[in-house]
């Protein structure tokens, strides 16, 4: 057997093995490599950075713990420049499994921004219905939520005040996981009742969300990890994206190599099994 | 350190370990995280429902408030049950003929104008813009999506591939160079999707990697070192009593 044929029979818990340690390592020893900001994050930062005092940020988690490495960092940079900015935020769920992570990361970057619940934010939990629970926050937020992930009557709260629906939302970022999110917030909510939207969303579901992007119907995208840290940069909060992103390069890198490698194996092959049948004809 | 915290911590780490061992090989402690996994999300996912629509908002508001309009719902919604009675299965497909309906009227015309009218109005756009100053101009930036040449290989990229996918005609002539065209296009999709693909399975290992990380300081009580000593151990373990067996036999 040749070396090339020996290398492309690797065991493949050796690949594991590299691909572990080139992420293991940086997140060690971190090198702190330089991070660009895209335009569609910029977007997404900069229209917050617009709005004044008191609007109304709604922000959907549509995810679960299955996407938190990804999404926790960017609901985490999120609410964290929302309350910066002091708007009134109301964040919701579409996936049931995700209720009890939402609640703790509203809870946990309120708290460390001294804001109330009830009075400069609420979560409103998750409702029964899907796509359908936009629609009827579209007619009446009340409607789809009558009360509060804490049981509290939604109507009266003071941070709802002069809200009826979702015309009367400013800003919306929906961090989707999947099906119900982004996309579902801009068919059943944008396009029909007319606020301004942004997505963040798994690195996997980005490629899909950039037609969007394009035809202006989501104003910004953070996509995976990599968009997490691009809005920690830009909130100069160091948080786990930023931490992640040497690992992130480290582990592309091999990856790249590792292609590279195989590729010149498998055509160093294919040539010696040519030139055999040529010899032996 | 609260001890809900701590235990937390210990049971993340041990689940995130068990899982990476299938790695290595399947074994029994990948099975027990695997089983635990799908028990623990589905019983959530019941309970959450439960409280959420059985609780809040069917039972308080009609038995507190006197909302009984909201029987309505509940009845068609109860009309799904009755397919476990095979004589009565009939009456669910008015349950079912209200969601098809009412999701169907709900999507369609949303999706036709949200997708394919606002894409194809992305897609062809004018290849000339107005620049202020400077009147109609064509723009070459590559990065600029919105620029006049982005816009031409957009529309070639849309033309080409949706003539690949047209069978009707044989691709031969000038229509193979069409499809191939359109091929090359759907190749740098495909490639950009698994790139994407890739980074977002990368970050989920770096997000265990630094739960890991965190989870071995001494005010955890170190699980992380060992748990992974226990994985380590019954790996090992598996692995004599795999090659004793043969050698018994």
């Amino acid at each position: 057997m040749t070396f090339a044929e020996r290398m492309l029979k690797i065991d493949r818990r050796i690949i594991f093995l590299v691909i572990g340690l080139c992420t293991l390592l940086p997140l060690l020893y971190p090198v702190g490599l330089p991070i660009k900001i895209s335009p569609e994050v910029r977007g997404v930062y900069d229209y917050i950075e617009s709005l004044p005092e008191g609007s109304v940020f709604l922000l959907s988690l549509d995810f679960d713990p299955a996407s938190k490495p990804e999404l926790y960092p960017q609901s985490i940079s999120l609410l964290r420049h929302a309350f910066k900015k002091n708007l009134r935020v109301i964040a919701m769920t579409l996936w049931v499994s995700g209720t009890g992570m939402a609640d703790q990361v509203v809870t946990q970057v309120a708290r460390e921004m001294g804001k109330e619940s009830g009075k400069d934010y609420v979560f409103l939990g998750w409702s029964p219905g899907g796509t359908a629970v936009i629609i009827n926050m579209g007619q009446d937020l009340y409607g789809a939520f009558p009360a509060d992930y804490n049981g509290r009557p939604t109507k009266g709260m003071p941070v709802l005040q002069g809200i009826v629906n979702l015309r009367d939302v400013n800003y919306a970022i929906s961090l989707g996981a999947g099906n119900p999110g982004v996309e579902a917030w801009y068919v059943f909510g944008k396009d029909k009742y007319k606020f301004e939207l942004a997505g963040g969303c798994t690195g996997v579901m980005a490629p899909g969300l950039y037609p969007l992007l394009r035809s202006g119907q989501i104003n910004g995208l953070i996509g995976g990890l990599r968009g997490a840290a691009e809005y920690e940069t830009l909130l100069g909060r160091k948080g786990k994206a930023i931490a992640g992103m040497d690992a992130q390069s480290a582990t592309h890198l091999a990856i790249i190599v590792l292609v590279i490698i195989c590729n010149v194996f498998y055509f160093s092959l294919r040539r010696q099994s040519a030139q055999q049948s040529r010899s032996g004809a | 350190m609260p001890i809900d915290v701590i235990i937390g911590a210990w049971v993340a780490t041990g689940l995130t370990l068990f899982i990476f061992s299938f790695l290595y090989q399947d074994n029994p402690l990948f099975k027990l995280a695997e089983n635990l996994y799908v028990g623990v999300s589905v019983g959530y996912t019941i309970v959450k429902t439960y409280d959420t629509v059985v609780v809040q908002l069917v039972w308080k508001p009609i038995v507190e408030n006197g909302e009984w309009a909201l029987l309505i719902p509940v009845a068609i919604g109860a009309l799904m049950l009755t397919r476990y009675v095979p004589k009565a299965a009939w009456l669910s497909r008015y349950a079912f003929a209200f969601i098809v309906g009412v999701g169907s009227g709900l999507a369609i015309p949303r999706t036709i104008s949200s997708f394919i009218l606002k894409q194809i109005e992305d897609t062809v756009r004018p290849l000339l813009v107005m620049v202020p100053g400077e009147g109609l101009t064509f723009t070459m930036d590559l990065l600029n999506p919105a620029s006049s040449l982005n816009t031409i290989i957009i529309l070639i990229g849309v033309s080409s591939v949706l003539f690949y996918f047209f069978f009707s005609v044989e691709h031969t002539g000038p229509g193979k160079v069409v499809a191939r065209t359109g091929i090359m296009f759907l190749m740098i999709a495909f490639g950009a999707a698994f790139g994407y693909t890739v980074m977002a399975r990368m970050s989920l290992l770096i997000g265990r990697l630094t739960d890991l990380i965190e989870f071995s300081d001494s005010s955890y009580g170190r699980p992380s070192l060992w748990l992974l000593g226990l994985t380590i151990l019954t790996l090992v373990v598996m692995a004599r009593r795999a090659r004793i067996k043969p050698e018994e036999e």
